[in-house]
């Protein structure tokens, strides 16, 4: 036990990613996974019931566009929400954000191979209805950024599993059901999260794609600056 | 690594967990007593750069906790045992002591697992260093909890309830390893079990409604029951009508009751030597009523 | 009976006392009043029945406030694991149907409670906005044929698909569910929108109303299910809600009783 052993910490380690990952288990790759697999469910469903070939593509490109937020956002939340030793992480030199961050950074990159690789077999097989292939990532990632975004930060602010995941349910299914409002109301167009599926890629599209990536960045600077205070995430039962 | 501790508050929302606490705590093995509710936690959490301050000064090691740095020191010299640590149960005692170790930032990754292993050794968990923590027994993560408190060499040792919910047996172990730490670190140990600072630390404080009402030697401690301690042996009935009832034996000739008042309490109780838990029921006894003006309580 | 009692008021209280409940429910009422649109209830003429006033209330409320009654709901078993209950309560002679039992009565109680009150607000109002005092009476009608049922089916499975599938998974899915299973046209996929399951409770406020409400009876996949929307329809809608959200309660009971029986 030597106390030189304690050095400032400068790099971020490979070995910390693979114990932040564990801590995430098997939500990891459920989340992409379920998305766009009921998303390829989907798309069968409709080829079977008649539906047209672009009709399918859109179909297809709801699993990351459409689904892939809602299970990001749900297994974000669910990550920060609850962590059983979070009074001994507070304790600790590594700041916890840093900490979260690792832990949300590993869902992040699971669901974006798991989607590149998605798109790529699409793209290959002539399937994928989206934009060309470098713009392709913006389908999935400014509406994924977005809603986990801000799934972790209700979370941060109402200290409650069930008021996160339903804000993210309803901003979702509202998102979904009044499609149709946010395409008239002006302002409200450049925020609404499935573009791609619901009108194509017209016009609008990329100024829509820039607004949610910005406004996504901006609410991740918002949860930043909350966990400079990580003892706020105690929760009763903690404090 | 000594504790500076001067009229420190804190407050959770209405509640207010500690009242202007003043406190200084020498290297060495330290005690802090109290019921529950009484403040340790927070205390306990403040000192581990967990909470931040309200209010009032803290310095540990002459670093200010009331600054971000100055946690960030301390924390690099800090181990820290929660009342209730949640262990990740899907990880085994060696992967769960590796991650903490790598958070302390012990980036040495041979030396990190040397010390790992030697520290599973030291709470006897070796046999199972290797198996996922899920099906631990309460005894078992304490011994994880404190080992992963020791990893890179702290020079400050904070430890809340560590002995609770442990066996006899391991509960002596436990003390006993705490205090052959205390050598050339402060540990400071907070608990509501006045037998384990009794056996282990010199000096204590005893906190009561977040404030600390005794500071100083336990044996002085144990002298605040003189006067106060009594023992009386009923033959038929209940227990004596006035003080409080620190323990009852039943013997062939009645129940032997240790009672303690600040007055006797029956014709028939004669005065005893106090204990440690006497003089703490003692103290609390002196908490708990009006404060005369003048008199600081401590 | 008097431990079913017992097990239902105190998780009922246990549940009434949750902060994120009410806000909850305030927040998604809020929601709904200020974004309702032009076929919410605000915009209909003062001379619409009352009737078909408060269906109006029930269809706008029923679109994502029963979210927020499932995501509640779906940590009420898992709860007990959680804080380590679960071995106290088996040990206690209460069998694990009456216990389950009591938790859904007491859970749904509790949770379906802010629903009326939001209910009872909005009636409230009408009945002064439209001077009837009727419309109070019309209210507690409502809620009980067209809202209490949805919100039966989803706690059954609420409380006990957890248990199986974890409570994150489960949100997902009911989430996905929600949509499918209410919204999701059968024009466009085979769903079970617009069938004598659909929780929203398109048939019974069809029925009350006697206006054409949420796709109820569109055709579609699972044609058996799609009667026309009328009195025998809405009751039947009333019985298969209730019933199928009784059948996951009914599996984890035989569940339960087996794993006491192997383990005894």
């Amino acid at each position: 036990m030597k106390s030189e052993l304690i050095r400032p910490i400068q790099n971020r380690r490979l070995p910390l990613w693979r114990y932040e990952a564990r801590r995430a288990g098997w939500t990891l790759l459920a989340a992409p996974l379920t998305a766009l697999l009921v998303g390829v469910a989907l798309a069968l469903l409709a080829a079977n019931g008649g539906s047209s070939r672009d009709q399918v593509g859109r179909m297809l490109l709801a699993g990351p566009e459409v689904l892939l937020p809602l299970t990001t956002g749900m297994a974000a939340v669910s990550m920060v929400a609850r962590d059983g030793c979070r009074e001994l992480q507070l304790s600790l030199p590594t700041r916890y954000a840093v900490t979260l961050g690792r832990r949300l950074g590993t869902l992040a990159l699971a669901g974006a191979v798991c989607t590149l690789l998605f798109s790529a077999i699409l793209g290959l097989t002539g399937l994928w209805a989206g934009p060309g292939p470098l713009a392709s990532t913006l389908v999935w990632l400014p509406p994924t950024l977005w809603l986990a975004a801000l799934a972790v930060l209700v979370g941060i602010l109402g200290r409650s599993l069930v008021v996160a995941t339903t804000v993210v349910a309803v901003v979702w299914l509202g998102e979904l059901l009044f499609a149709a409002w946010f395409a008239a109301e002006g302002w409200a167009r450049p925020f609404f999260l499935f573009t791609t599926v619901r009108f194509g890629v017209d016009g609008d599209w990329w100024t829509n794609r820039l607004a949610l990536t910005a406004s996504g960045l901006l609410i991740v600077v918002v949860v930043a600056l909350l966990l400079r205070r990580p003892h706020q995430l105690l929760t009763e039962e903690e404090v | 690594m000594d504790i500076q501790i001067s009229r420190l508050a804190r407050r959770f929302g209405k509640v207010t967990a500690l009242h202007s606490v003043d406190l200084s705590i020498p290297g060495g093995m330290y005690g802090l007593l109290g019921a529950n509710g009484a403040g340790k936690t927070t205390l306990m959490r403040i000192l581990a750069g967990v909470l931040p301050p309200g209010s009032g000064q803290v310095r540990v090691g002459g670093h200010d906790l009331t600054t971000g740095a100055g946690r960030l020191a301390v924390q690099r010299r800090l181990g820290y045992l929660p009342q209730d640590l949640g262990l990740y149960p899907d990880l085994t005692p060696r992967e769960f002591l590796d991650y903490v170790g790598l958070l302390k930032g012990l980036d040495d990754t041979r030396a990190r697992r040397a010390q790992v292993d030697e520290l599973l050794d030291l709470v006897a968990l070796g046999e199972v260093a290797g198996r996922r923590m899920k099906g631990f027994s309460g005894g078992m993560r304490r011994r994880v909890g404190i080992a992963q408190a020791l990893l890179g060499d702290p020079t400050l040792i904070v430890v809340d309830e560590p002995t609770a919910g442990l066996d006899p047996e391991e509960r002596v172990r436990f003390r006993t390893l705490l205090a052959g730490l205390a050598g050339h670190r402060t540990v400071l140990l907070s608990t509501h079990i006045v037998e384990d600072v009794a056996q282990t630390c010199q000096h204590t404080a005893v906190m009561a409604a977040g404030r600390v009402v005794y500071t100083g030697t336990v044996a002085d401690l144990v002298r605040v029951g003189e006067g106060a301690t009594w023992e009386v042996v009923t033959g038929v009935g209940g227990p004596p009508p006035a003080g409080v009832v620190v323990s009852a034996v039943s013997r062939t000739d009645g129940t032997h009751y240790r009672v303690v008042s600040p007055t006797r309490p029956g014709a028939d109780a004669v005065p005893a030597a106090p204990s440690l838990e006497e003089g703490y029921v003692a103290l609390m006894r002196r908490a708990a009523a009006p404060v005369p003006s003048g008199s600081t309580g401590r | 009976m008097s431990e079913l009692l017992a097990v239902s008021r105190y998780e009922f209280r246990m549940q009434a006392r949750k902060r994120s409940l009410w806000l909850v429910t305030l927040l998604l009422g809020c929601l709904l009043i200020a974004i309702q649109g032009d076929q919410g209830p605000r915009h209909l003429p003062a001379d619409t029945p009352p009737a078909e006033v408060m269906t109006t209330w029930a269809i706008l409320l029923g679109i994502v406030v029963p979210l927020g009654f499932g995501m509640v709901l779906a940590d009420r078993l898992i709860r007990d694991r959680r804080l380590g209950t679960t071995a106290l309560l088996e040990s206690l002679p209460v069998g694990p149907g009456r216990f389950l039992a009591g938790k859904y009565l007491g859970g749904l109680a509790a949770s379906a409670l802010p629903v009326f009150l939001l209910m009872l607000v909005a009636g409230g109002y009408e009945s002064l906005h439209r001077g009837d005092p009727l419309l109070l009476g019309w209210t507690v009608l409502v809620f009980a044929v067209v809202m209490l049922p949805g919100l039966a089916f989803v706690a059954g499975f609420a409380l006990v698909c957890p248990l199986v599938v974890s409570a994150p998974l489960f949100r997902v899915l009911f989430v996905g569910y929600w949509f499918w299973g209410n919204f999701l046209g059968a024009e466009i996929l085979p769903s079970l929108t617009g069938t004598l399951l659909t929780p929203v409770g398109a048939y019974p406020a069809s029925w009350l109303s006697g206006q054409w409400q949420m796709y109820a009876g569109d055709p579609g996949w699972l044609s058996f299910l799609r009667p026309e929307p009328d009195g025998l329809a809405a009751l039947s809608s009333v019985l298969l809600l209730v019933l199928t959200g009784l059948l996951p309660l009914l599996v984890a009971g035989l569940v339960f009783n087996r794993r006491r029986r192997t383990t005894v």
